[in-house]
């Protein structure tokens, strides 16, 4: 538990780290630790698949694409951020933690639990028995960010 | 099992947060995305942590990697936009893509 505890604590730390450093190269690579973090978290929930997923495509294949963005676009270093954020954010952060931990123990006991039995089978049977639906869309979804990116990047016709 | 399902919404929670808050506050466009993505984080975390509290963990896997899946082709998508607008208007600052007209 004590662990767990720390693992989550090194995630929200790296998620912030990804949001408010000022090199885009070192956000990214705080954002693939903390997705690494993420990645040992689920693990250690009994969900080996989400890990290995987790670890294997955002650690890695996201990463790579930001960072190919960045070296593609430039670090970015003509956007001015405002100054102010740097001030605020930790603050506003801050007040936002203290009300989430006395909220949400509150919430919890409203959120009305699903009646649902105990499961049972591997994995692979609940993805493809319960969930089929949700693999037809994912194709759905893959093959229409492939077509995206092909439009995004398809060469100009002389007349455009 | 309440108080790990407390642990779990809480830091989900505190993800989605910082997220929005960067959301709310940052102009680089890039950075930006990087803030979609740790609310995304928050929300797989939140599943998964339900799922886990619940006594649910197979469904709760099998959505988060249908998340992750859709994650994948959201973020390459994005980021040929982001490029694309790179070359439109040489900049990576939100702010410059309120300029455009027609």
């Amino acid at each position: 538990m004590i662990l767990q505890t720390a693992l989550l604590i090194g995630l929200v730390i790296f998620s912030v780290l990804a949001i408010l450093l000022k090199d885009l190269l070192k956000s990214a690579i705080s954002l693939a630790l903390a997705s690494l973090l993420l990645g040992i978290i689920f693990f250690r929930m009994n969900a080996p698949y989400a890990g290995v997923f987790e670890i294997s495509v955002v650690a890695g294949l996201i990463t790579v694409l930001f960072v190919l963005t960045i070296a593609l676009t430039g670090k970015g270093e003509d956007v001015r951020e405002s100054r102010l954020v740097n001030w605020v954010f930790p603050l506003v952060f801050a007040a936002f933690l203290v009300i989430d931990a006395l909220v949400m123990k509150g919430l919890l006991g409203q959120v009305p639990a699903l009646a649902s039995g105990a499961e049972s089978g591997s994995f692979g049977e609940v993805l493809w028995k319960a969930r089929t639906f949700d693999l037809v869309g994912q194709i759905a979804v893959i093959l229409a960010g492939v077509f995206a990116v092909l439009a995004l990047f398809r060469k100009r016709d002389k007349h455009d | 099992m309440t108080n790990t399902w407390y642990l779990y919404l809480f830091f989900a929670a505190a993800l989605v947060g910082a997220g929005l808050l960067g959301l709310l506050g940052k102009r680089n466009l890039i950075k930006l995305f990087i803030a979609i993505e740790v609310i995304g984080k928050g929300i797989s975390l939140l599943l998964l942590g339900t799922g886990f509290a619940k006594a649910s963990i197979l469904t709760a896997q099998a959505l988060v990697i249908t998340y992750i899946v859709i994650e994948v082709s959201l973020v390459a998508t994005a980021l040929a936009l982001i490029i694309n607008i790179y070359r439109h208007t040489k900049s990576l600052d939100i702010r410059g893509l309120a300029k455009l007209k027609g």
